[in-house]
């Protein structure tokens, strides 16, 4: 257990997912999605992983760019941003695995092992 | 048609997210529909998710990061082919981004 106050790591997290949804409603108007996979209060880090039609459209390296920049910026609390689609293009390990989709096609079916997803 | 302000380009993602949008897809779509598609969103997903669009000198360029074959691990490809389909992709994604901003090359 971490010995960060609970509610300071959900204040947080709630201004993430704000910032996303308001500066971002475009990846929910496209059919994809967004869900904080890990939020560290202390170091100010924070993964942020892009799904549904977002793994396939063509926009998403640039969305991704777009949160990386402006998310350090309005939320000084976060120093560092990690977002990618899940192919392994944001410098974790992962298993490889490759699942191409298009717009308005959505194929997050496997997931559910941790942290809230964003409400879009 | 865009008014383009350079020095808005600073904050692109403030000031010009739905026009760099339009572009990216623009350019992604063209790609997919030429070439293999599997290349393209691996390029797509694994490469561009590192680069930025940055404005200069009256035109745009597509900032690679450092090691773009290394940094693509979901599709098997020679170095020739992706070195080829990459240059192709920047290249369309640059003139879609002279297209979705009005500004003519020099």
């Amino acid at each position: 257990m971490s010995t960060e106050p609970q509610d300071a790591d959900d204040d947080l997290k709630e201004r993430v997912t704000n910032f996303l949804r308001r500066n971002f409603p475009q990846i929910q108007m496209h059919g994809g999605s967004a869900a904080i996979q890990h939020l560290d209060r202390e170091s100010g880090e924070v993964s942020i992983a892009l799904g549904g039609a977002c793994s396939g459209c063509g926009i998403s390296p640039m969305t991704i760019q777009a949160i990386k920049s402006r998310m350090v910026k309005e939320i000084p609390e976060i120093n560092k941003v990690n977002a990618d689609t899940g192919m392994g293009g944001g410098g974790m390990g992962d298993d490889g695995g490759m699942s191409p989709s298009f717009p308005g096609e959505t194929t997050r079916d496997d997931e559910g092992d941790e942290g809230p997803q964003a409400p879009f | 048609m865009t008014d383009f302000d350079p020095e808005k380009f600073e904050e692109k993602y403030v000031h010009y997210f739905p026009q760099l949008q339009r572009a990216y897809k623009s350019a992604f779509e063209t790609m997919n529909e030429e070439y293999d598609s599997t290349l393209i969103h691996g390029i797509d997903q694994q490469i561009l998710n590192e680069s930025e669009p940055v404005y200069e000198d009256g035109r745009f360029r597509i900032q690679l990061p450092e090691n773009p074959h290394d940094r693509l691990t979901s599709v098997v490809v020679d170095d020739e082919k992706l070195d080829a389909t990459l240059e192709r992709y920047v290249e369309e994604l640059e003139a879609e981004h002279h297209r979705v901003f009005g500004v003519e090359r020099p």
